[in-house]
């Protein structure tokens, strides 16, 4: 222990203050600040004792107290809430041991707590009054900067470790998921291609539904990964020059079978002629995708699904119209949010990605897209998703080019 | 074809080498099979195949590595190649891959899951165009 300040600052002080001045020494913000300091802190913490699943701060919570754990650990939680109609369960984020902090959020605004914390051990730690340690810093700027440097530092620890976190779990998803699907499914295909033996109707009808699932599962883990890289600019970079014809085309050959499960016929129509537009062609296809899977999992075996373009001055308009039962009109608004389910929707499959990816798309290409029900006095109904996409948007390349154009001009 | 086409096939998924020999085995052609890269190029050696059906992602010898021996090597740089990729999401990989691909004479480029008659087409389309060029050369 270094003693050279000890004679002056802590001559003659309680000794209880000494111990919770090193203690605070242990402590990842503390270790550097001056014993003055360290002595002045002290006036403001204690020592507190907790059982296995004490919860020392929640979620949301107003922020006011700080806690250096120095024995145990510490499980930090977040509320995860799927839909609004399910139980909400907590995620842990991280963990926290001896000299570590938890409860942050207590030094900056809003001051109110980003995560809960839950021991998970009998833990020791030594509490902090955050309202007088804040009121603290305020005074006495020297002490401040360096622990909010040091905090400043702890903040992008833990983000950058949650980025690496998603990274990796986005690399297993697309690819250790993906590969052996990739194998079910052409095994499947084998085997209704009649490679592998004749099939009895039965099976046949049998590896139909395998391969109606494992799409399924296939979308899925694309919805997932996918709404992770939703960024607008994300999805802009790969903006290209396509034939939205073919990109109809290939979503209706997407969902072929599942729409012939359920005998449902896709009616096509299309305008005279299709012309070339910029957008994200395969973006565009998982949208349409997206849209006609909905409308055949919500749709009466044997009925039909429209599915029109148009153009109207410098748009683009698309529309997938269903038979099904329509969208309870209170809960219009929030179909295109994520893991929406509509209350009506009984035992149909699904997450309740698909519409909130497809907003997603549609807005990273200045676009519209609205759903409305179509049903009538007769008893008709249905619900139709209108695509709206402008015809002005641009490759990268475009792009870059205006920007070099812009460039010129304002050196002229 | 005058005589049965030899194709080798190259991916570290013995399901998908089953299942691609199942699809294959049905028409006459003599087959073989390599796990990764570098069991392909000794494979290349001891028998130039008709056809290559190409996995990217593999350990050892990746996919790129045996076309950019193959194209780099004068016996194999007239083999047809095939890529068989996994399925690429972002539009801007594909298109590296395509262009990638497209600049080393790779002809095909099919996506796991391959439908066994897009698959069959385009190993039909691929050995013609070789029989045809054979022909022109001999």
């Amino acid at each position: 222990m270094d003693n050279s300040g000890f004679d002056s600052v802590f001559d003659g002080m309680d000794p209880r203050v000494l111990i919770t001045v090193a203690r605070l020494r242990n402590s990842e913000i503390f270790a550097e600040l001056d014993e003055e300091d360290l002595v002045s802190i002290a006036g403001f913490c204690r020592e507190e004792n907790y059982q296995d699943g004490h919860i020392v701060l929640v979620e949301g919570q107003p922020a006011n107290s700080m806690f250096i754990i120095e024995r145990g650990k510490v499980a930090l939680e977040k509320k995860v809430q799927i839909g609004r109609h399910t139980t909400p369960r907590n995620a842990t984020i991280d963990y926290v041991g001896p000299g570590q902090i938890a409860g942050f959020s207590s030094l900056t605004p809003p001051y109110l707590y980003a995560t809960s914390a839950v021991c998970t051990e009998p833990t020791r730690v030594l509490y902090i009054d955050a309202d007088q340690l804040r009121e603290y810093l305020r005074e006495q700027p020297k002490a401040g900067y360096p622990i909010m440097l040091k905090m400043a530092r702890l903040i992008g620890f833990r983000y950058r470790g949650s980025i690496d976190t998603l990274t990796y779990f986005l690399s297993i998803v697309s690819h250790e998921l993906r590969s052996p699907l990739a194998a079910i499914e052409n095994y499947l295909q084998t085997m209704l291609g009649g490679f592998a033996g004749e099939l009895t109707q039965k099976q046949d009808k049998m590896i139909k539904r395998c391969v109606v699932r494992v799409t399924d599962l296939r979308a899925l883990i694309s919805d997932v990964v996918d709404l992770a890289r939703m960024r607008p600019e994300q999805i802009q970079a790969d903006f290209e020059w396509f034939d939205p014809g073919d990109t109809g085309t290939e979503s209706i050959e997407d969902v072929r079978l599942a729409a012939a499960e359920k005998n449902i016929r896709i009616r096509v129509a299309p305008p005279a002629k299709f012309e070339p537009i910029v957008g994200g062609h395969r973006r565009l296809r998982q949208v349409f995708t997206n849209i006609l899977n909905n409308a055949i999992k919500f749709s009466p075996p044997d009925s039909t699904i429209i599915f029109r373009a148009w153009y109207e001055a410098d748009q683009l308009i698309f529309e997938v119209e269903d038979e099904g039962p329509g969208i309870p009109t209170e809960e219009m608004d929030e179909v295109f949010k994520d893991f929406f389910r509509a209350s009506n929707v009984g035992d149909t499959p699904g997450m309740g990605l698909g519409l909130s990816i497809a907003h997603n798309i549609i807005e990273a290409h200045n676009g519209e897209i609205v759903v409305r029900n179509v049903g009538d006095e007769s008893g008709k109904t249905g619900a139709c998703v209108r695509i709206v996409i402008p015809r002005n948007l641009m490759t990268p390349e475009m792009r870059k080019r205006e920007y070099a154009k812009d460039l010129q001009q304002i050196e002229q | 074809m005058t005589k049965e086409a030899y194709i080798l096939v190259v991916d570290d998924d013995p399901d998908i080498l089953e299942n691609i020999v199942t699809i294959l085995e049905t028409q006459p052609y003599r087959l073989a099979t390599a796990r990764d890269g570098k069991q392909c190029m000794k494979m290349l050696e001891q028998e130039t195949p008709d056809l290559l059906i190409l996995d990217l992602l593999m350990p050892r010898m990746d996919g790129w590595g045996v076309i950019r021996e193959m194209r780099s090597e004068r016996k194999f740089d007239k083999v047809p190649i095939m890529i068989l990729s996994t399925v690429v999401e972002d539009a801007s990989r594909r298109r590296y891959e395509l262009e990638t691909g497209m600049s080393m004479d790779v002809q095909e480029y099919i996506q796991k899951p391959a439908r066994p008659a897009e698959l069959l087409r385009l190993v039909v389309k691929l050995l013609n165009i070789k029989e045809a060029a054979d022909f022109e050369i001999g």
